[in-house]
């Protein structure tokens, strides 16, 4: 046998040319695979080796992206709440301006010697009275709005008494920002005897002066009790505004919980999706490759001395 | 005249033929693995006439093409190719018990967990979000505990591949000290032992692609075979090898002198790199994670009151230590109100306070929480894989380009067994032509007598 390795030039044997040919065939199906991946599942990290740093970081972004969601989904919810406190806050206050009204309209000269007329005021109150007890029991999915965290179901029994908890429920709505969904039926209302509600309140005084109808007991419901609605009016109006705010905040956090996904979310495509007009054209070429290696993979060989010879 | 011509016709005939039969085994061995190109010696024969004509040709012998450089070149690239190839398989194994996707996977349901916090909050009283967070904790147990699985799995199977190499190994080395054997009593006996050397070749191939394995060839024909200089055959010796040890400190030790074997080629070598060094230390990982969810949840949760008021230390939600331990205290699953998602102890405001749940919420992606250190995994677990990929890549063309050079000197080209066979089937018609030519002299001579 001589060679020809003296002049550093290799002697392809066919067993030589079948290695690359197969070798070759390999790499060009592994790269059509890698790119069909990336082409099927839409995204270009479907193992972390694909891109370990960049799989890190999209489980990192994942994770951001999901508490946003979260954010988001609490931020709905506690604007669902606020829409309805403060609904039920403008009944609260119309309630008790028309009680404010009828304390106003009653003159102790004219009226005490009318009882049939203070009677019918007094159960015009003591409606009034039984209305903002069951305002006050407004609920949103089946939770009273009022009751703080103390009571699901109710935040003041039949007889007027606050029975639910000491402070309102809150709602996250970005890292390490909570914000109160609802009011206490006491911030609204007070308690005791400077409370609306409840015996001993300032309706159940209303309607206990009307129903007595002395002179002096008119006398008092123009000045102590009149003075009293004004101050608890101006308490309901006060938690009202603050409640108004509240479901302003709750809406700006939403609207930033909303872009933050937004944003995050393009962070998520801009490491992991499949740029598909640019892996097509490297499929289409990975393809041509693959074939002519398959052409001259058929070829393999056809030709050699042998076939000369006769 | 006619004797000598006729004598060195004949030595002629009989060189072509000789070389005849070489070309045809080598074209017939073409794809033979470990063959080795045959080539037939010719010189001329010493003495003839006074003249100095000579006394025709002969066949010295019939050598093999080798090339022991290349030999040994081709096979440590062989063997460094198939390390990488065997720890490249149980890597990518590895990595797909992480999946990375958003829809699934540990680092996913990581994130479902947390956030189902803050949906106890959205209604703290109701059971539903309080059973929604004992499902996603059974998830995510169940998560860490197949990921423990799949990386025992491949534990145990890469120990079985290894014990099947080395029973292999021992009975290729025990052929390798009989081919020695037969080889030294051919080569003694004075005639070329090239099909056993064939055959050693290929044995040789094959202990280097599973323990790295180099033959040292020696001056009578035989080889030595050694490993990270630990010598396994020696002659007609052979030593085995067994394995010692279990995961994190599995090695390969001579039987005979009871040296460690120290393995840095061959495919037992990739295995072994995997069983003792990258599989622990993923597990180590994992059980990390796991450890790191169970106590952070559970811290959390200490800080807070079930929703009867009872402090959370005495309900922690996550029982028992690493990715194949951890487990869903059964105290919660029975009663969900024994989640400690209040930050009030008072009671009935306990029953409906959020507070401590809104707290675990926020715990997501915590510096001491399991999402870092299970995003450290993925990442060091990614890049270890996408550099044993680029090895692979890399030590394939190496192992071609080594494997190409020795068999463009050992192996078989077929146009040039055909260039040969020509000119030697010219030659030996060339001797039959002159005897023929010899013979109508002599006829002549007859004739004219």
């Amino acid at each position: 046998m001589t060679d020809v390795m003296g002049s550093g030039a290799i002697s392809y044997t066919p067993a030589i040319i079948a290695d690359q040919l197969i070798s070759g065939l390999n790499t060009d199906q592994s790269q059509q695979a890698t790119l069909e991946e990336q082409l099927s599942t839409g995204v270009t990290i479907n193992q972390a080796s694909d891109n370990p740093a960049g799989a890190a970081q999209l489980l990192q972004l994942n994770g951001s992206l999901a508490r946003a969601q979260q954010y988001a989904s609490n931020a709905t919810d506690g604007t669902g709440w606020l829409s309805l406190g403060n609904s039920t806050m403008n009944q609260i206050l119309s309630s008790l301006q028309s009680v404010q009204q009828t304390v106003l309209s009653v003159s102790g000269a004219s009226l005490s010697n009318e009882p049939g007329a203070l009677q019918s005021l007094a159960a015009q109150v003591t409606a009034a009275q039984q209305e903002l007890t069951n305002l006050a029991n407004t609920t949103y999915g089946g939770q009273a709005i009022f009751a703080g965290t103390g009571n699901v179901s109710q935040a003041y029994d039949s007889s007027g008494n606050y029975v639910g908890g000491g402070s309102a429920p809150t709602r996250t709505v970005a890292p390490g920002v909570q914000v109160p969904v609802a009011v206490t039926g006491q911030q609204i209302f007070g308690s005791g005897s400077t409370g609306v509600l409840g015996t001993g309140g300032i309706l159940a005084q209303i309607v206990q002066d009307l129903q007595t109808g002395t002179t002096a007991s008119l006398n008092n419901l123009q000045t102590n009790d009149a003075q009293a609605l004004t101050t608890a009016i101006t308490q309901v109006t006060t938690v009202a505004a603050q409640m108004g705010s509240d479901y302003q905040r709750m809406q700006t956090f939403a609207q930033q919980a909303s872009s933050a996904q937004q944003t995050l979310q393009s962070e998520v495509s801009g490491i992991d999706s499949t740029n598909v007009a640019q892996v097509s054209t490297q499929l289409t070429e990975a393809q041509q490759a693959y074939q002519a290696s398959l052409w001259a993979t058929s070829q393999l060989s056809q030709e050699s001395l042998v076939q000369f010879l006769s | 005249m006619g004797d000598l011509a006729l004598g060195i016709a004949a030595s002629g005939l009989d060189a072509q033929q000789t070389a005849m039969d070489t070309i045809s085994e080598n074209l017939t061995n073409a794809n033979t693995p470990g063959y080795v190109a045959e080539s037939a010696q010719l010189s001329t024969n010493p003495g003839g006439d006074l003249l100095g004509v000579g006394d025709g040709v002969r066949v010295d012998g019939v050598t093999q093409n080798s090339d022991g450089l290349l030999a040994t070149n081709a096979l440590q690239t062989q063997g460094v190719l198939s390390q990488s190839t065997a720890l490249q398989q149980i890597l990518q194994g590895a990595q797909s018990a992480f999946p990375v996707s958003g829809s699934s996977g540990i680092a996913s349901d990581l994130s479902s967990f947390w956030q189902s916090w803050d949906a106890i909050s959205q209604d703290p009283s109701n059971p539903a979000p309080r059973t929604q967070v004992v499902d996603l904790a059974q998830n995510l147990v169940s998560d860490f505990q197949q990921a423990s699985q799949q990386l025992s799995n491949l534990q145990v199977n890469a120990q079985s591949q290894v014990s099947t190499s080395v029973t292999q190994v021992n009975s290729i080395l025990k052929q390798v000290a009989t081919l020695n054997g037969e080889i030294g009593a051919t080569e003694g006996g004075g005639s070329p032992a090239n099909s056993l050397i064939d055959q050693q070749n290929q044995l040789m191939g094959e202990l280097a692609t599973s323990i790295g394995a180099v033959a040292v060839p020696q001056a009578d024909g035989t080889v030595n075979v050694d490993v990270g200089g630990v010598t396994l055959v020696q002659g007609t010796w052979s030593d085995t090898v067994v394995t010692t040890g279990g995961a994190g400190a599995m090695k390969l030790v001579a039987h005979a002198s009871g040296t460690t074997i120290p393995t840095s080629a061959g495919s037992v070598a990739g295995q072994l790199a995997a069983i003792n060094q990258y599989l622990p230390a993923y597990q180590s990982q994992l059980d990390t994670a796991a450890n790191d969810l169970a106590s952070t949840v559970n811290t959390q949760l200490a800080a807070g009151y079930t929703a009867t008021g009872a402090s959370g230390a005495g309900y922690p939600l996550f029982e028992g230590t690493g990715a194949a331990g951890i487990s869903v205290n059964p105290a919660i699953t029975g009663n969900v109100q024994l989640i400690a998602a209040s930050s009030t102890a008072a009671v009935p405001d306990a029953t409906n306070d959020a507070g401590n749940a809104q707290a675990m919420a926020e715990l997501y992606n915590s510096p001491t929480g399991p999402d870092q250190q299970y995003q450290s995994l993925i990442q060091g677990l990614g890049t270890q894989v996408a550099a044993v990929n680029s090895q692979v890549q890399a030590q394939t063309s190496v192992a071609n380009a080594a494997q190409e050079n020795l068999q463009s000197i050992e192996g078989v080209n077929t146009n040039d067994e055909m260039v040969q066979m020509l000119t030697f089937q010219q030659a030996y018609q060339a001797s039959a032509k002159l005897v023929s030519t010899v013979d109508t002299m002599m006829q002549a001579l007859i004739q004219a007598s």
